[in-house]
């Protein structure tokens, strides 16, 4: 259980890290290298730089609100028993 | 209350950064744009891997836990002997 843990958190971090560099690389420091540079070949067009997060927050969102909701429903089934 | 004044202040200096920036128009206006974003992106990459971290070395005494077990079961048997109902094991 312990070890389960452990490379669940090792995967997280790793996970956090990746995103993190390949984001850094893909906003920061693309605008700076030449448009015909082969690198250019690894990284999707700009706008989705946008439209990626924007899209994983509200597919979060929406997804805490269900729970949310789900957890309200279920407790007030218990109370009304 | 001292803590959210220092997140104002830490917004208000990034704002006022990114204005700065969107003023002086060193570098074309649609990868300023994207800054927020990056911003919040960061965040959430800082929250991922603080949660990482915390499971990683999450802190746990075994040794501890032994003899808080053996803690219980002593005073499991003294309670059936004064005659106290504590229920099975």
């Amino acid at each position: 259980m312990e070890l389960a843990d452990r490379a669940v958190g090792f995967l997280l971090s790793m996970i956090s890290l990746s995103i993190f560099t390949y984001y850094t690389f893909w906003v920061i420091i693309l605008p700076f290298v030449d448009s015909d540079h082969f690198i250019h070949k690894y990284f999707l067009p700009q706008e989705y730089a946008i439209l990626i997060p924007v899209f994983a927050g509200v597919v979060l969102l929406s997804f805490l609100c269900v729970f949310i909701g789900l957890v309200m429903l279920k407790s007030k089934k218990k109370k009304a028993q | 209350m001292k803590h959210i004044v220092k997140i104002i202040t830490l917004l208000v200096t990034i704002s006022a950064l990114w204005t700065g920036l969107l003023q002086m128009s060193l570098v074309p206006r649609s990868h300023i744009w994207l800054l927020p974003i990056y911003f919040i992106v960061a965040l959430g990459c800082y929250g991922l891997l603080m949660v990482g971290i915390g499971l990683m070395r999450f802190p746990t005494c075994p040794k501890e836990a032994l003899l808080l077990q053996q803690d219980i079961s002593e005073a499991k048997e003294f309670l059936k002997q004064s005659g106290i109902d504590v229920g099975s094991d």
